[in-house]
């Protein structure tokens, strides 16, 4: 069977949902096979949330574990953390941007005295680097930003991996789709976030 | 799928996701009234249908205070003639199922269609439960698809089917089919215009006790039998034939993991999917099983499928194995995955899989061990952030048992506070502690959302105060269902309709409690006190701890544009002293980690104040909008 497959990897509240509703509709209209598997996570805000985008022959709406060859991750340490999905020499395109839990923090702050760091982008680099034939991080808030609209940090990956060789779906549907599932007073922000990720591979 | 997609009548083929497929389904087969109480994983269901009533009038949809009332409401609306239509999590149809079963009795006139949606995995709920059992013990028909474009389907022929055979009909999904997208070709949208009717003309008995209730059960086996010479030709059953003499039986989305492993380990096992699981197709399975000598039974949960089975292939004497759980080819607990099913089907074809998942996994919890867990946390501005602090400085130091109740507030349990001694299902905080305190010499606390009270609370605390009991209940009143998507409950002052806001103190006071005070659950401090003295105090006392849910209400500033202004922290001030990290788990909070003190992230933070009210050195302030 010909598959490509995605894993999307965020915190809630990025617009993770948005890149597979890019794909999707994408894949749809170019009648591409696609099947995805979100997980959703509870409502609330900034829990680790993940979807499974499987484009070609699949069935399942979970990619199996070492199969994925891409992940898309809107903070560096999302990418690791869905690692085990990743196949060897697979690529990964991430958000150098890394959001500090609170259970990060918590025990920073409680032994004080011993000078606890943050994990660290180079950390998490090598340890992919294990696994990923390629790691392409971005700055996605200075693109964003560069567009117009900070809220296109997703949409700044999204045209960095469709610049990917080997990436199944046209960058026109993609930039099409992005049209269609925006908001109209976005767009023009969006498109221009896609081209400049694009221009980062 | 973009809304236009979902609300433009015509056929079209769109990428959606399982839950809007099923929407759309109901407006296509002009469903006329249409009741919930949501729950992940079917919340988007009534989310979709909520905005979709907005555009098709005829089209009634309401937000029920209960699973067994929105029931009860489509049950109501089919008796006088029209379809009708509800969707539940797994632990609501427990709640509804009173109702569930005496319908089975009943049977319906409308086509009555219910969704009810398990979670293996447990992913959102607080149990695995295996909800097919609902349908052979309840007398009704079931349907699982396994796909977005077969749960369209399937809700299209489960109103036609009910409507025929006058009986309520069930479509039984699981989170993995819930949640997943995949383009869906729908059909035209043809509704008809809402006609009120006279009940003398649609008018039958739907009541049931002793006689009456043995003569109706063997009406409704009949009517099944009926049904499962229906299903021994239905397009859901499916046979992939494959080669050899080992085959599989799947249903759900256990058939596209067997899919995927079968590809992966080059295997063609002869497959089954089952689409009707209740009554089972017995011809077909029999069929089926007559040209094997194994069949693996790849279902999650409890051995539904594989028990049934067992006894179809004892009856028509077919000496196959048959494998599955029981056998210890696959487990009980949790989902399945392609891994899940290719370790049972590579044990059966004694084949390796071509992928060690098991050390694929190992590795990745090794590399994985630099990272922190991203547990869930109160969303920045979260109303119960203030509410739960001055909770724990108001116990300290005092004998107490706390019970929870089921909300966002059940992150209570969680770090930072870990704090929760119970936790059952909705509503049951009150019971429970109504129980503890005969016997416990300490304070007695429970813990409600406005939601839940609503749902399940307010017959506890009609029993507490009735029977004199010794227990502090505090509510959390933060306007919505936050956990499910932020929908309406009979607090709320929006819904689909005109809607009537139900006053939580009046309600509170009407019942007979003595002591009862509002609180703002954004000023902390001086709530501690007030907190303190609820909980000492001999009866039943209510703190009503009232503010929005942040995300509800950031959304409606956001369209009203009012901007949100955040907080920031002042380098000169800024001692480190780390008060409002510690026991606050703001996920806006950050350290800077060149000077070590706070920071705070603008795009995140929402400006509640709470933090800045902590503050021993007064540090945190509004940017003011610059
Ligand atoms: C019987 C049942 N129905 C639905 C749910 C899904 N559910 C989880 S929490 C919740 C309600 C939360 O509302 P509320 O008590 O107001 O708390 P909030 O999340 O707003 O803090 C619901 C409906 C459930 N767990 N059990």
């Amino acid at each position: 069977m010909t598959q490509y497959n995605i894993l999307l990897a965020g915190v809630g509240g990025q617009g993770l949902m948005l890149l597979s509703q890019v794909m999707g509709d994408a894949c749809t209209r170019s009648s591409i096979k696609v099947v995805v598997g979100a997980q959703h996570g509870l409502a609330q805000r900034s829990g680790s949330i993940s979807a499974h985008v499987r484009i070609g022959d699949a069935y399942s709406p979970l990619i199996a574990y070492g199969t994925a060859d891409l992940i898309i991750a809107m903070d560096a340490t999302e990418a690791l953390r869905y690692v085990e999905y990743l196949k060897q020499g697979g690529t990964v395109v991430m958000n150098s941007r890394m959001m500090h839990p609170p259970l990060e923090t918590a025990p920073i702050v409680k032994n004080r005295q011993e000078k606890l760091t943050y994990v660290t982008l180079e950390q998490v680099k090598e340890q992919l680097g294990k696994v990923a034939g390629r790691v392409i991080d971005i700055d996605a808030e200075k693109v964003a930003a560069e567009a117009g609209n900070p809220r296109t940090e997703n949409v700044v990956l999204l045209g960095a991996a469709s610049a990917l060789s080997g990436f199944p779906i046209q960058s026109e549907p993609l930039k099409e789709s992005v049209r269609r599932v925006v908001p109209e007073r976005a767009v023009d922000a969006n498109l221009k976030a896609f081209i400049l990720g694009q221009q980062m591979v | 799928m973009s809304y236009q997609d979902l609300t433009d009548p015509k056929p079209k083929k769109a990428f959606m996701l399982c839950n809007e497929a099923v929407a759309r389904a109901v407006l296509e087969s002009d469903a006329k009234v249409t009741a919930f109480y949501p729950g992940s994983p079917t919340s988007e269901i009534l989310d979709t249908l909520y905005l979709l009533s907005a555009d098709y009038p005829d089209l009634k949809m309401e937000i029920s205070s209960n699973e067994k009332v929105a029931l009860e409401t489509v049950a109501g609306a089919s008796m006088a003639g029209v379809r009708s239509f509800t969707s539940m999590k797994s632990v609501g149809l427990n709640v509804a199922s009173d109702t569930f079963y005496t319908l089975g009795y009943t049977g319906v006139n409308g086509g009555c269609v219910l969704l009810v949606a398990d979670d293996p995995h447990a992913h959102s709920s607080q149990s695995e439960q295996d909800g097919r059992f609902f349908a052979p013990t309840g007398h009704v028909p079931m349907l699982e698809p396994s796909t977005p474009q077969e749960a369209y389907e399937m809700a299209r022929y489960a109103f036609d089917l009910s409507e025929r055979h006058k009986i309520l009909t069930v479509i039984r999904t699981t989170t993995r089919v819930n949640h997943q997208y995949a383009p869906v070709e729908v059909g035209e949208v043809k509704r008809t215009p809402f006609q009120k009717r006279n009940w003398r003309d649609v008018k039958r008995p739907y009541f049931t006790l002793s006689e009456t209730a043995r003569r109706l059960k063997g009406e409704a086996l009949e009517k099944l039998m009926k049904i499962e010479a229906e299903f021994d030709s239905s397009p859901f059953n499916k046979i992939v034939n494959g080669e050899g003499r080992i085959g599989v039986i799947t249903s759900g989305v256990s058939y596209l993991h067997t899919m995927d492993a079968a590809d992966a380990l080059s295997v063609k096992p002869h497959i089954l999917k089952l689409g009707t699981t209740h009554p089972l197709p017995k011809k077909l399975i029999v069929d089926f099983i007559t040209k094997l000598d194994t069949v693996l039974i790849v279902e999650e949960l409890l051995p539904y499928l594989e028990q049934s089975i067992k006894a179809i292939a004892k009856d028509a004497d077919c000496g196959l194995k048959i494998l599955g759980k029981e056998s210890g080819h696959l487990g009980y607990v949790g989902e399945y995955n392609v891994a899940v099913v290719s370790k049972a089907l590579s044990s059966v074809y004694g084949v390796n899989s071509p992928i060690d998942y098991e050390a694929v996994l190992a590795k990745a919890v090794e590399l994985k061990s630099v990272i922190p867990k991203r547990l869930p946390v109160f969303c920045a501005g979260c109303p119960h952030r203030g509410t739960l602090w001055a909770l724990q400085q108001a116990i300290k130091g005092t004998d107490y048992v706390l019970n929870n109740d089921i909300g966002c507030y059940s992150m209570l349990q969680l770090e930072p506070y870990n704090l929760t001694d119970m936790m059952i299902c909705m509503g049951a905080g009150q019971g429970i502690s109504s129980g503890m305190q005969h016997v416990v010499n300490d304070r007695v606390i429970a813990l409600i959302g406005d939601s839940t009270l609503f749902h399940a609370g307010l017959p506890a605390l009609v029993n507490a105060v009735h029977n004199g009991h010794n227990y502090t209940l505090f509510i959390l009143d933060n306007s919505v269902t936050a956990m499910t998507g932020q929908q309406p409950n009979p607090g709320s002052d929006f819904g689909p309709n005109k809607v009537t806001e139900i006053d939580i103190e009046a309600v509170v006071k009407g019942i007979g409690v003595k002591n009862v005070t509002k609180i703002d659950a954004f000023d902390p401090k001086p709530n501690v006190e007030t907190m303190k003295k609820a909980i000492s105090q001999e009866g039943v006392n209510v703190v009503i701890s009232v503010g929005p849910c942040a995300l509800w209400n950031d959304r409606k500033k956001r369209a009203a544009k009012i901007t949100i202004i955040p907080n920031k922290v002042g380098k000169e001030t800024c001692k480190s002293i780390y008060a409002c990290v510690r026991d606050f788990y703001c996920p806006a909070i950050q350290l800077d980690m060149e000077t070590r003190q706070t920071a705070i992230q603008t795009d995140i933070c929402n400006g509640c104040m709470v933090c800045a009210k902590l503050c021993p050195v007064s540090a945190i302030s509004s940017t003011g909008g610059a």
